[in-house]
């Protein structure tokens, strides 16, 4: 059986139908088409899912659809206002914290939120506050770089 | 020469459309029609298949096709096809946990889902092995119907290893073991077939090799290669997984002939721990021979390697290994042994640093065992037998250039070596070397390859170039090696690959070779495309081509005693095309001159043409009570030749530093059974952004005669030296030798205790 939510992503307002197995990520992938939002694991514990709901991090493989009904959502593909990058986004081109980049929006994500929760966080806070977010090909050092330089105001 | 474009930490090419979460990889492709596939794998480590009875899955609505081994190309297939082991399905037996059996393809992921569960299969479960040395024994079981599970040896010496032991003042023997552990690529590997009307098969998939993939489906499918194409997309990741061909694209090709439809056929996380294939485990006899004076006499190995139920990359790995072993260190007199041995587990494949990293763990790690013997400091032992650059080795190996010294050096002084080895309590520091290929080599007895420069009629420019992006950033690196030549900022150049219709044959992205032959193949280009720009220029401005430089996407024409005249891109292609009348394309290529009937075995140490040595120094701190390691800092001194993106290659050393101390402390696949336990990330523990140390990468810059520009490749290098410097790290802080990877916190313990009670 089917059933409707409607969310918020990215500023626009989405009534579905979804059946009650069914993921945020899985809504956001297939039923919204944002593909930025990436799976790695779908069990929770890679982090590459990440996306920012009523302004927490979270990954979007462990909630279920039905628990995201009414929540308002914010995807990787929300963050730049129009050419105009997120600090963070443009802290991690500038610092060179992207290889693959599959981890990509979900660091950006978990970033971002962190930032906005604690805009002091020093270099332990986000190295704590990444942990659930996995990343095979940098070893995480440019990236904890680039989320410092971001909170430090470097880019603009 | 000064350099403009090259050495500059510019963004990567593809940066922001991945920042924004625009860039499509191989699980964003949507496509009409699409089919979702499923493998269903066995559950049993060695069985006989009885019987498979897939009627109830064909009834289930939505399921579009159900094979077996019946329905299918049977092409025996091996990356070497004289190792061919292995068909598409099992046809019958099974021989790991993870073994294809039948394949469905059906509307969605769970109706797929649902019928796999539907298909029954009876076996008959038979003995099976799962260690390698028990694996080598008469009366074990047998994978293959052949005599031995040792299915590829490697026998060499140089030298008298025998007669040079029993003049070395010192001896050293020692068993090391290493484990099969796993890519972890964040993408999981997938891909899409699709079997179009005019009989022709489209692949799109992440890997690294869309060339030679392409020829192994269609000598897994018994087609010409002429009908498959390859596409690759943005790609979460490689390190030698997305190498050799994986058995669900010629079984999307199949069910995707079969329905008429394209179908998608995606590792669930769990099943990429469980078959997307492994690093080689090693045990190693190591035994190592000194002189009094510290000049290192003779070595032998002998290596029995976990090969896994198939051949795939195994004898490359055992050959790999053995290049390296003779030619580190110039050391007279070495044996070396290499047995690959059938395990009923999953199989091993290539991984960042090739057989390499096993080595190195051990070797470097006996290094320090025997300059403890000898009472020499481990680091003034390695000085002493530091390769030399223009050395021709005992051998047979030639290093052109070589900065090994230079890499000790620079990391010595970078940590302050001989304060940091004596510090106070359980810290300590330690040194480990490494030599690795900087240009892959000759190993397919073909190493060339092409691009294309073409510049449209506004001046813009455009690199094809059949380099595999895996993550690493090499089209970053072709555009900053166009850029330098043709003085354009990379940002400027288009760079376009990852189709096989539209790029030059390429034997991919491995071995560290990216950079130099697709790097060399560009900048032939460049240069190609230089002489004509200049041309033009010189025709329009008339001045002689030899006043005239290419700078900040311009000609700049300098004749003695005339003004400085600039003319821009635009205004050359403009006269190209409306006076010269025809457009500026131009062609590019690298080719080893190995000639033509190079022996691969036979010429051994001349594989490798150019060389990258790497020193590191892993600082840690031992926790008495509770046996962890902690590594607190790491050195990473690397040969780049020289450096093109800064920070492209500093992300590359610092990447696999990471994956190093992984390898080192945590990283290990657990088998029950055959049956892989931890098949996630809880409980394989890759290391997260709390626990890594921190990274100083030295690049070291000493050139090379044939990269491009002088520069090496560095892709895997970085990882090599990382687990023998954490290993002789804790030696120095806690008097323990390890000899097994991963070092365990039980291991540590008991030794500490062991220790203790002076045993
Ligand atoms: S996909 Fe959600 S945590 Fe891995
Ligand atoms: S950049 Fe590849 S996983 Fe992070």
């Amino acid at each position: 059986m089917k059933h409707q939510i409607e969310i918020t992503v990215n500023g626009d307002a989405h009534h579905l139908l979804v059946e009650a197995h069914q993921t945020l990520l899985d809504v956001i992938r297939d039923l919204i088409g944002f593909t930025g939002t990436k799976s790695g694991c779908e069990m929770g514990e890679c982090g590459a899912c990440t996306v920012v709901m009523n302004g927490d991090a979270v990954n979007s493989c462990l909630v279920l659809a039905l628990e995201a009904d009414g929540t308002e959502i914010r995807t990787i593909e929300g963050m730049a206002q129009g050419d105009k990058l997120h600090p963070v986004q443009e802290s991690f081109v500038e610092n060179g914290a992207i290889q693959c980049g599959y981890c990509t929006s979900g660091m950006v994500m978990a970033s971002t939120a962190l930032l906005d929760k604690n805009p002091k966080a020093d270099i332990e806070a986000i190295r704590k506050g990444l942990r659930g977010n996995l990343c095979r090909c940098t070893g995480y050092t440019k990236i904890i770089k680039a989320v410092e330089s971001a909170r430090d105001g470097e880019v603009t | 020469m000064k350099r403009k474009i090259l050495g500059k930490g510019y963004p990567r090419l593809d940066a922001l459309e991945k920042v924004t979460g625009a860039a499509q990889y191989t699980v964003d492709l949507k496509m009409p029609g699409l089919l979702y596939g499923m493998i269903l794998r066995s559950p049993i480590a060695h069985a006989r298949i009885k019987a498979i009875d897939i009627s109830k899955a064909q009834a289930l609505k939505g399921v579009h096709a159900v094979v077996t081994a019946k329905d299918v190309p049977l092409n025996i297939f091996s990356f070497y096809q004289w190792a061919a082991d292995k068909t598409m399905l099992a046809t019958d037996k099974v021989r790991y946990v993870g073994d294809e059996v039948a394949a469905v393809c059906a509307v969605d992921k769970d109706t797929a889902a649902r019928a796999i569960e539907l298909i029954e299969v009876e076996y008959e479960t038979l003995p099976a092995v799962f260690d390698a040395e028990e694996a080598m024994s008469p009366d074990a079981t047998l994978l293959h119907e052949r005599e031995s599970n040792v299915c590829f040896e490697v026998d060499r010496v140089v030298g008298d290893p025998d007669k040079a032991f029993a003049e070395c003042d010192y001896v050293c023997e020692e068993r090391y073991a290493t484990d099969k552990v796993c890519h972890c690529c964040l993408e999981v590997s997938n891909c899409i077939a699709k079997w179009d009307q005019s009989g022709r098969l489209t692949v799109w998939t992440n890997t690294q090799a869309p060339h030679t993939q392409r020829q192994e489906v269609a000598r897994i499918l018994g087609i010409s290669t002429k009908k498959v194409r390859f596409i690759s997309s943005h790609m979460g990741g490689g390190f030698g997984s997305k190498l050799v061909l994986d058995m669900k694209t010629p079984i999307a090709a199949v069910l995707s002939k079969m329905t008429g439809r394209p179908v998608r056929i995606q590792n669930s996380r769990s099943e990429e721990f469980c078959t997307a294939k492994t690093r080689y485990g090693y045990t190693m006899y190591v035994k190592t021979g000194a002189k009094k004076d510290g000049r290192l006499w003779a070595r032998e190995i002998k290596v029995i390697a976990d090969c896994g139920a198939y051949q795939d990359k195994g004898p490359a790995t055992l050959n790999f290994s053995n290049m390296m072993f003779a030619a580190h260190y110039n050391i007279p007199n070495v044996r070396y042994t290499g047995k690959l041995v059938y395990t009923n587990k999953q199989m091993g494949t290539a991984f960042r640093g090739f057989g390499n990293n096993q080595i190195a763990f051990a070797c470097e790690s006996q290094l320090d065992s025997l300059a403890a013997k000898m009472d020499m400091d481990p680091l003034e032992f390695r000085m002493k037998n530091a390769n030399k650059p223009g050395e021709k080795m005992h051998s047979g190996a030639e290093i052109p250039t070589c900065g090994m010294s230079e890499c000790m050096e620079s990391a010595a002084k970078a940590v302050d070596w001989n304060q940091k080895r004596n510090q106070k309590g359980l810290r300590g520091i330690g040194v480990a070397n490494s030599l690795h290929t900087a240009q892959g080599g000759r190993y397919y007895a073909y190493a060339a390859t092409d691009s294309f420069i073409k510049i449209a009629e506004d001046g813009m420019i455009t690199l094809i170039t059949p380099a595999a992006e895996m993550g690493q950033g090499i089209h970053s690196a072709m555009a900053q090696i166009v850029g330098e030549e043709l003085g354009i900022p990379p940002t400027e150049i288009n760079v376009i690959g990852s189709d096989t219709d539209l790029t030059p044959y390429d034997l991919g992205s491995w071995g560290s070779r990216g950079t130099f032959v697709c790097g060399n193949a560009a900048l032939a280009a460049a240069r190609e495309a230089k002489k004509e720009l200049i041309g033009i220029a010189s025709e329009m401005l008339e001045v002689k081509s030899e006043f005239i430089k290419l700078e900040d996407g311009q000609a700049v024409a300098k004749a003695p005693g005339s003004p400085e005249v600039i003319l821009p891109m635009a205004e050359i292609m403009d006269y190209t095309m409306n006076k010269r009348k025809a457009p500026i394309s131009v062609r590019g290529q690298w080719a080893d001159d190995m000639g033509p009937d190079w022996d691969v075995p036979k010429e051994w140490t001349k594989n490798v043409r150019s060389w990258a040595f790497g020193t590191q120094i892993a600082e840690v701190e031992v926790d008495e009570e509770t046996g962890e390691v902690k590594v607190l800092k790491v050195i990473a001194a690397q040969e780049s030749g020289i450096t093109i993106n800064q920070k492209m290659a500093e992300g590359q050393i610092e990447g696999s530093v990471v994956q190093g101390v992984g390898y080192a402390l945590t990283e290990k696949q657990v088998l029950a059974e055959g049956k892989v336990v931890n098949d996630g990330f809880i409980d394989y523990k890759i290391l997260s952004s709390e626990d890594i140390p921190e990274i100083e990468t030295i690049l070291v810059e000493t050139g090379d005669p044939e990269g491009p520009f002088g520069a090496k490749g560095l892709g895997e290098a970085g990882l090599v030296p990382t687990a023998p410097a954490i290993a002789n790290a804790i030696y120095n802080a806690c008097g323990v030798r390890c000899y097994e990877l991963p070092i365990t916190r039980e291991f540590i313990l008991k030794s500490l205790k062991e220790k203790k009670a002076g045993k």
